[in-house]
């Protein structure tokens, strides 16, 4: 990092209180940001930050330096610096999050992880007779796919039965969603079956949506569930997370999608509980038994870099004006300003208002593109990207018999949306781009089916 | 190069190691070399570039000069050219991850996949999977050897047979998910120093006997190609034959140390399973290794990796080749390792050849020095070796060679790991202190002379162990 940049030198000094907001003339300018971002491939319209996320030059640099100090002499490092290192992003991330605990906070490679490592201790307890066998886990449906495959792994392997909540989309209210879940929940309990695990996305990934995470979680509690994961992969850097206030007792984002972290680092927030808690990583080293923080802080050899930038990410983000939460503000207003944008031009709609999206919003694909599959999502994903260089994610909504569905204005039905992410580095032209590109195809008539032949 | 070698030293080093300088070079510090033999019978064409020493010490430039760096066993190394090559895929991701993910990641993975197959001559591509480093692999297979306890394919109390020096991480995970489970664990003690390969072969059948006692099967034997400490090369393919005529279900060889070190050669070994870490002896960026999962082996088709993603039910190798967003780049450069290795003389196995001369000749020249010995012969070491330090620093617990392996690193800037070996009923001045000396393409006869020196230094100045604070 350039010494203007650097206050103390070392990041591992860092002040770890709140981030203090800084002061009008040390903002990050507009060609700052492109400079940040300059390795980004040109000429395409990146409007799917959700996917992969982003991580700035500076944070890169502070990456690189701590890798060379591994490479250089990697026992010293190992014996005197790892630690200490990954300490000072666990204590940001803990004070961002409004945990109690520094320990109640692990470090590990994505949410993927933490989803395996919360479902194995569920398996656990079915396979020592803890759980009774058909005790069931309670998800929505729209659950991201790694994490259904975990629990057919772990929970549905050794006799746990699932129940998956519809999550209705298009989506009007928070409590159209609160609504099923709750339905949800009285079938999990039916036959004096106990709900021993809720799994709540904070915001869902495809459809994307920003769920009343707060008011599902008191409902498990008021309900008798056990245990409550919220998989929040989107949150930290899209939306204000406070876990105590959310009351979980797992919780896990990933900092590389929305938090300029480089590939990869998620936190992994394990309430405190008089019990034990038998949270285990699931690669198992000499650290075992010493507390999920400590066992995730040594997972054999490995590159711990993504994980150790942390606080120089609280640098990047505190140039721009209102720090992370002024960021997510226009990160949101963007999105949804550009989200209405199209669905004027496209004669669609949203798929959820805008209070309840954040940087990412749902909007209808024109029903003359005639989406009737995942196939044909994904070719006309591939499609958007070969020929109109737009990389944007493009979901197809499989309705059931008797759902009545959404129409644009041509009184077809909408049976795909695209989903846009606003970042920093994002421009309008990005979002016309997409925009003028189904445009052309309504106009030239494509479907989906004449896409294949192209 | 620099250098404060004594002359028989120094003419016997640079003898072995003349193939490494270009024909060009006629003589290194008024020493002269003599010409490569092969020279001669060759028909006349120039002979093939090898990477001299400068370009060595460049490879290397980021290692920190104030060092004396003889522990590769631990962490490895990365020459430059393999760091530069894994920015370069990992500015590809970020450039246009989503690109990246849909059209390269998968094929390029697969690339380093043959690639590895090929060097450790499995039968086939799906045999090999990449992981993180043997840790993980090692937490794959308990997995599975779990999974077979708790639904009643094993009986409880069947035995997993494992050496008394497996890695400590792997110990762990043996608790973790074998002991858990259900499965009943057995010890093989081994002796250190070790005299020959047949004491190794006759602990470890009396190991398999006690796990076979009362009735029971030994459902894996886990055992390591190269102990970590004391570090000992186990007589392997005797191992598993032993095992398979024993009836064990599977065996599972920890092989950290393997590629690049001592001969990986799956068809010979003819284990189950097989890991070994790249990062360590491979030149590979941390982290990356190979699980290797024979086949026709019973439970090959319940491996999983343990981080579950959409990938899961597709194989191994599958699984392990999508675990959700990460650095995937330290698995994409292994084919550039290859282009690295054979820019020296023999490739990896002219590397591994040299590597285990000059690591037992430094040895040798210690414990000269010092007056102690090997903790193995030398044909049971490959590129480390363990060298027992003066009886008179009264080196007496785990605490002491801890406290020293600190002393040496902040006093002396030298990095090794130490070990205890607590003495036998009876011993008279037993050597109970050892080092574990590396040997990598970066090191140099002078690495292990300084050594030599601070440890004679303090032998004349009184020095005791119990004199360190701890």
């Amino acid at each position: 990092m350039e010494a203007d940049e650097r206050r103390n030198g070392d990041s591992s000094n860092h002040n770890h209180r709140a981030p203090k907001k800084p002061r009008l003339a040390g903002l990050i300018t507009e060609s700052d940001i492109r400079s940040e971002f300059a390795h980004h491939q040109t000429g395409i319209a990146r409007i799917n930050n959700g996917s992969f996320g982003c991580c700035p030059g500076s944070v890169l640099e502070a990456q690189r330096e701590w890798q060379l100090r591994f490479l250089r002499q990697p026992d010293e490092f190992y014996f005197n610096g790892l630690r200490r290192g990954l300490l000072a992003s666990r204590t940001v991330i803990s004070d961002l999050i409004n945990a109690d605990d520094v320990d109640e906070v692990s470090l590990v490679d994505n949410a993927t992880t933490a989803a395996a490592i919360v479902l194995q201790k569920v398996g656990r307890c079915f396979s020592e007779g803890i759980y009774k066998k058909e005790d069931t886990v309670v998800m929505f449906h729209c659950a991201f796919q790694s994490v259904k495959k975990s629990i057919q792994a772990y929970v549905s392997r050794v006799g746990g039965s699932t129940v998956e909540v519809r999550l209705p989309f298009p989506v009007n209210s928070n409590e159209e969603i609160i609504s099923v879940f709750r339905q949800g929940l009285e079938k999990g309990r039916a036959n004096g079956r106990t709900i021993r695990l809720a799994i709540i996305d904070h915001i869902t990934s495809m459809p994307c949506v920003l769920m009343p995470v707060r008011e599902l979680v008191q409902i498990c509690r008021e309900e008798g569930v056990e245990q409550v994961f919220v998989d929040a992969a989107h949150a930290i850097g899209s939306v204000k997370v406070d876990v105590k206030d959310i009351g979980a007792d797992y919780y896990v984002s990933n900092l590389h999608k929305w938090f300029f972290c480089p590939p990869s680092i998620a936190f992994f927030y394990c309430k405190k509980r008089s019990s034990e808690s038998d949270v285990h990583h699931p690669v198992v080293s000499h650290e075992f038994g010493n507390g999920l923080p400590i066992e995730s802080a040594w997972i054999g050899t490995r590159d711990y870099s993504s994980q150790l930038v942390v606080p120089s990410v609280m640098e990047f983000v505190n140039r721009f004006e209102g720090g992370i939460e002024g960021i997510m503000i226009r990160n949101h207003d963007e999105a949804v300003r550009m989200g209405l944008m199209l669905a004027n031009a496209w004669g669609t709609n949203l798929g959820s208002p805008p209070d309840m999206c954040v940087g990412m919003v749902m909007i209808g694909l024109p029903s003359i593109l005639c989406v009737e599959s995942d196939e044909d999502s994904t070719m006309l994903r591939s499609y958007l990207r070969v020929h109109y260089s737009v990389e944007v994610p493009v979901y197809f909504l499989g309705l059931r018999d008797g759902e009545e569905g959404v129409k644009d204005e041509e009184s077809g039905l909408i049976t795909a949306y695209v989903r846009i992410s606003h970042q920093v580095y994002n421009k309008q032209e990005d979002y016309e781009r997409l925009r003028d590109a189904i445009t052309e195809l309504v106009k030239d008539q494509m479907t989906c089916k004449n896409l294949s032949a192209v | 190069m620099a250098s404060s070698l004594s002359p028989p030293e120094e003419a016997s080093y640079h003898h072995r190691h003349s193939k490494r300088y270009s024909s060009s070079s006629s003589s290194t510090n008024g020493v002269a070399v003599e010409s490569v033999p092969d020279f001669v019978k060759r028909p006349k064409i120039s002979l093939p570039n090898y990477i001299s020493p400068s370009e060595i010490e460049s490879e290397f430039s980021h290692h920190d000069p104030a060092f004396t760096r003889i522990n590769n066993g631990s962490f490895g190394c990365c020459p430059s050219s393999i760091l530069a090559r894994q920015r370069d895929w990992q500015l590809r991701f970020l450039r246009q991850p989503d690109r990246f993910f849909f059209e390269q990641l998968k094929p390029k993975l697969s690339e380093s996949r043959s690639v590895i197959k090929r060097l450790i001559n499995a039968e086939h591509d799906e045999e090999v999977s990449i992981v993180d480093n043997a840790t993980t692999a090692a937490a794959i297979v308990l997995q599975q050897t779990a999974w077979a306890f708790r639904e009643g394919k094993y009986d409880k109390g069947d035995a997993v047979v494992m050496l008394h020096y497996a890695f400590g991480s792997v110990k762990k995970s043996v608790e973790a998910y074998v002991t858990r489970s259900g499965g009943h664990v057995i010890e093989v003690q081994l002796p250190f120093p070790v005299i020959s390969a047949d004491e190794i072969i006759d602990q470890f059948r009396i190991g398999l006997e006690a796990g076979k006692a009362n009735g029971r099967r030994v459902r894996l034997a886990l055992i390591d190609h190269v102990t970590s400490m004391p570090s000992v090369v186990i007589p392997i393919k005797e191992l598993v034959k032993i095992c398979r005529r024993e009836g064990v279900d599977q065996v599972f060889v920890d092989a950290a140390h393997g590629i690049g070190c001592v001969d990986v050669d799956m068809k010979e070994i003819g284990a189950d399973f097989y890991t070994s870490n790249l990062h360590k002896w491979f030149f590979a960026p941390p982290s990356v290794a190979f699980l290797y999962c024979r086949k026709s082996s019973s439970g090959a088709r319940d491996l999983h990796h343990p981080v579950v993603s959409d990938a899961y039910g597709n194989g191994l190798a599958v699984e392990s080749s999508w675990v959700g967003t990460r650095d995937y780049s330290a698995q994409l450069v292994v084919p550039s390792i290859l282009e690295f290795v054979n820019r020296f003389e023999g490739g990896i196995d002219g590397i591994k050849k040299r590597n285990h001369e000059s690591v037992v000749e430094m040895g040798q020249m210690l414990v000269k020095s010092w007056g102690t010995q090997f903790g193995c012969p030398p044909e049971m070491c490959a590129s480390m070796i363990m060298v027992g330090l003066p009886v008179c620093f009264g080196v007496s617990s785990d605490s002491d060679v801890s406290k020293l392996r600190t002393f040496l690193r902040e006093r002396f800037r030298i990095e090794i790991p130490t070990y205890f070996r607590p003495p036998a009923d009876g011993e008279i001045d037993p050597i109970t202190g050892y080092v574990r000396i590396s040997f990598q393409v970066y090191n140099k006869p002078e690495d292990y002379h300084r050594l030599r020196d601070v440890i004679n230094g303090l032998v004349r100045d009184g020095f005791r162990c119990t004199s360190l604070s701890g």
